[in-house]
């Protein structure tokens, strides 16, 4: 039973040479993702259009200054914000040329306009910078910066308790290591090494920040962006090291019968995922409010090895989020939200795959507006799209209805003209700022 | 090229070794269920059912197991299971009934009742079977037999023992008849012959009706519509190339023809019977193994053409789809050692896609259009079939089967593909008449792909509200 509400079908599969990591898969503009893998080669995968077919391209990037006894750690890309473009990637990696290990940063970007998203051109292009330290997780998050306007900038976990901050110096063209305390306050005097790090901006200039430690210690703060100032912060300690920290809102209806076309009655949420080696997947929820009290197990998690890598997107489409967790154990988890009860996670369908699952990631690859879940595993990238015609008859079935609602809004716009002009404009007017921003 | 990794499968007990076409799927209890038969070098002869690893039921047989098939031999509206032993033993099972007949292995064509293990029917025909198969184009058995000894050196070596047996339903009434392949280059046809009164069950025998003398090694038997629509008999000769068997014993006396030593040879001046027919192309090798498969179904719509579809393919890595007017629809070249060619209908819409498996584990489904999706097997492959089977859900579905050299064998499940080819949501959205009306209600232009993109973008992930 499990099995039949899996909504996925297997498009594509790419073999890699070596095996990557659980920090091995980044997204790289609008539809292509970038895998890393441990003998130093960097893959690119998407899809391309030719002859009126689209078919699945995996192809090597040759990335300069990785040497060939390069062993990768961890990749990461970010498109930079407005009003500056283009794409950044970097990618860490230690040089094992056999007496001592060094580890380097490289960060690619081409200032050269009209080649600010060639990855070819981007991949040329390199800045080196050497470390002290063993690089963990590469993480990008946006900051305000002094004259209102944002960044983008690298955070680098090491294995010296401390996290580095990589900004661009607009006057050099180059990014350089500047002390995370000025923007970060949460992320001093760390307890352990992070082993990985989330961040969400959220309402009223606030950023919520969580990061999980080898020690088993999870952190998270609410921080005033401007300031920056450390509002609250709470800890909580874990029996093995945390494998993921995932911040995500969930909407929630506080009274299920009343209009869903009011909002006020929607509550949204931020929640936290925390994911352990060995423990059971927590949640906890309302973090913005409670802090780390309202936890809530994603039972049976526990059971098939460590959680390595976890998601929270909407898989069927009707608005609420589920969970994913892949696990070293071979198997992807969905777990589906139920309000009922102060809000449970139940598992909904499992699957197995034949290697462990390292990171997954949902995206538009094939650019038709239906999101691919890409899962990195130890073998390779698969690619699972959703069932195409079950989703197509579901398109058709929410365009019918949409359709019917702008007749019959149109009907009763013209019965009863000035009254109905102003509901039905805006709901126009939304529709199409919702073209124009995800475009 | 398209490739995929299928996960879900079940592995299955076996120990010992089998020859390449002693495992077959087939509905062999007659319960519209699939079943998987595998015999092995002992004379083992296995059934297994559903995802159950241990065997369902467990014959034993005279001698080494090279072939087994499926299917309704004897023409009495139920399927038997045929065990042919390198030997030239040949055994019937019923497996419908688990008392069912029996027979007693010493004596060749009597049905006693003493054993339930025992298969109610066993003869002796010539030695070194290899591969049997059972035609459901004519009801029709073959059975491919080859030199045992000589075989089990060499099988893996060089895949040069071939031999190949088909039987045709050359007449109407039904009867089957029976093709064997032997080693020295010869196909001999067989047909099971009962008494006219239907009373004397232990005189009914496999009786001789033809020989034919080929030129080179034959690896595969089938069955394919010629251009006129009628059945013709093929194996596949060496350097992808294939020969036709002409049938012509309905024009002759076939009564009494049985025989227990070959033929004397030159008494029916066999190459006249045998048209062969080499395929052009980079052949590097003219005499590589070859495989063969006959009636590939071309799904209802294409009905229009009455040449049947077969597929070749060659230990060098060249696989060809043509059809009986000798017209090549593709060839594709790979680098791996293709030994097992089959025939699977993946995505289910009626056309059958030609599946071929090298020694590496390397699989490649092909439909009629050359489109390829690949799937690497972990392990190295000893034996390999793909068909419908049941294993769970409790009805047939697609299956890709491999024996490996670990004492398992794999059978991939879930193998089934909506399609073929990787496709997005616009253009299956763009195939419904429906959905441009619905562009034009909302004032989205259907040639604005971003647009209709943001649109299905929105419609699916922002409508959160149903």
């Amino acid at each position: 039973m499990l099995r039949e509400l899996y909504p996925f079908v297997e498009d594509s599969f790419s073999r890699f040479p070596s095996q990557s990591n659980i920090y091995g898969l980044c997204q790289a503009g609008q539809q292509e993702l970038l895998a890393a893998t441990l003998k130093g080669k960097v893959v690119c995968f998407r899809y391309q259009e030719l002859q009126q077919k689209i078919r699945p391209v995996a192809k090597e990037i040759q990335f300069t200054y990785i040497p060939v006894d390069a062993e990768i750690v961890s990749i990461d890309a970010f498109n930079k914000s407005s009003p500056n473009r283009g794409l950044v990637v970097g990618i860490t990696f230690i040089k094992d040329s056999g007496d001592k290990a060094t580890p380097f940063l490289n960060i690619y970007c081409d200032y050269e306009p009209g080649s600010e998203f060639n990855l070819e051109s981007i991949a040329q292009s390199c800045l080196n910078l050497e470390l002290q330290f063993t690089p963990f997780q590469l993480y990008h998050t946006e900051v305000q910066c002094d004259d209102g306007g944002s960044e983008t900038v690298f955070l680098l976990s090491g294995h010296d308790q401390r996290i580095h901050l990589y900004k661009e110096n607009a006057s050099l063209h180059q990014f350089e290591e500047q002390p995370v305390e000025r923007l970060f306050p949460e992320l001093q005097q760390l307890p352990s090494n992070v082993l990985w790090l989330d961040m969400l901006t959220v309402a009223g200039g606030r950023r919520i920040s969580a990061f999980g430690c080898q020690s088993g210690c999870v952190g998270l703060a609410l921080v005033n962006q401007t300031g920056p100032e450390v509002l609250q912060s709470w800890r909580v300690q874990f029996d093995s090291p945390i494998s993921t920290v995932l911040l995500f809102p969930l909407s929630c209806q506080t009274e299920p019968n009343q209009s869903s076309r009011e909002t006020g009655t929607e509550m949204k949420s931020y929640n936290l995922l925390v994911t352990s080696t060995i423990e059971m997947a927590v949640v906890y929820r309302d973090v913005q409010e409670s802090g780390l009290s309202r936890s809530v197990c994603l039972s049976e998690s526990d059971q098939w090895d460590a959680v390595l890598c976890a998601l929270v997107i909407d898989l069927d489409f009707d608005g609420q989020k589920e969970v994913l967790l892949g696990t070293y154990g071979q198997e992807l988890l969905c777990y589906k939200f139920h309000p009922a009860g102060g809000g449970q996670f139940q598992l909904q369908w499992r699957r197995s795959f034949k290697s462990p699952l390292l990171s997954v990631i949902y995206l538009d690859l094939t650019g038709d507006g239906l999101k691919e879940l890409a899962v990195l595993t130890l073998k390779g990238l698969h690619i699972l799209q959703h069932s195409l015609t079950s989703t197509a008859d579901l398109v058709l079935e929410r365009l019918a209805q949409r359709v019917s609602a702008l007749t019959a809004g149109s009907e009763l716009e013209s019965a009863k003209a000035p009254d109905a002009e102003g509901k039905d404009a805006p709901a126009k007017k939304e529709e199409r700022a919702a073209h124009t921003t995800s475009h | 090229m398209r490739s995929l990794n299928y996960a879900q499968r079940v592995s299955l007990d076996f120990t010992g070794t089998l020859f390449p076409h002693a495992i077959c799927l087939g509905d062999a209890d007659n319960d519209s269920l699939n079943e998987l038969v595998v015999g092995d070098t002992s004379g083992k002869l296995l059934v297994y059912k559903n995802d159950d690893c241990k065997p369902w039921i467990t014959r034993t047989c005279v001698g080494m197991l090279t072939c087994v098939a499926i299917g309704d031999v004897c023409n009495k509206g139920k399927n038997l299971v045929v065990a042919v032993g390198a030997e030239g033993w040949f055994h019937l099972f019923d497996l419908t009934a688990a008392t069912a007949n029996k027979a007693d292995s010493s004596s060749q064509h009597e049905f006693l009742s003493s054993d339930d293990q025992k298969p109610f029917f066993t003869q002796h025909i010539p030695a070194n079977t290899k591969v049997i198969l059972i035609s459901d184009i004519g009801k029709c058995l073959a059975l491919w037999s080859r030199m045992c000894i000589l075989c089990i050196v060499l099988w893996s070596l060089t895949a040069v023992c071939v031999c190949v047996c088909v039987c045709v339903a050359a007449e109407p009434a039904g009867r089957c008849e029976l093709v064997v392949g032997y080693t020295d280059r010869v196909v001999r046809a067989f047909r099971w012959e009962e008494p006219s009164d239907g009373s004397d069950l232990g005189s009914a025998q496999l009786v001789l009706l033809k020989k034919w003398l080929l030129e080179g090694q034959v690896d595969s038997l089938s069955v394919n519509p010629g251009p006129e629509g009628l059945p013709e008999l093929m194996v596949s000769q060496p350097g992808c190339g294939y020969a036709i068997l002409l049938c012509s014993w309905t024009q002759q006396d076939s009564s009494g023809s049985g025989e227990d030593a070959p033929a004397t040879p030159g008494s029916e001046g066999p190459s006249r019977d045998v048209v062969l027919h080499l395929t052009t192309g980079r052949i590097h090798n003219k005499n590589v193994s070859t495989h063969l498969i006959g009636s590939i179904s071309k799904g209802s719509k294409e009905e229009s053409s009455k040449c049947g579809l077969f597929a070749l393919c060659t230990l060098d890595g060249t696989l060809k789809l043509m059809d009986s007017s000798e017209q090549l629809l593709w060839s594709v070249q790979v680098d791996h050692q293709l030994f097992a060619l089959q025939k699977l209908d993946v995505t289910g819409d009626g056309r059958e896609e030609v599946v071929a498996c090298a020694w590496d584990g390397q699989t490649y489904i092909i439909d009629h259009n050359r489109t390829v999706v690949r799937f690497q097997f972990d392990e190295n492959v000893n034996a390999f079939c793909a068909g419908q089977y049941t294993c769970k859900e409790g009805k047939n579905t697609p299956c890709l089967v491999y024996v490996s050299f670990n004492n398992k064998i794999h059978i991939y499940w879930k193998v089934q593909l909506e399609r073929m080819e990787s496709t997005n949501m616009l253009r299956v959205l763009e195939e419904k008449p429906e959905f441009k009306n619905h562009l034009k209600a909302l004032g989205v232009d259907a040639e604005d792909t971003a647009a209709v993109r943001a649109l299905v973008a929105n419609i699916l992930y922002k409508d959160s509200q149903t």
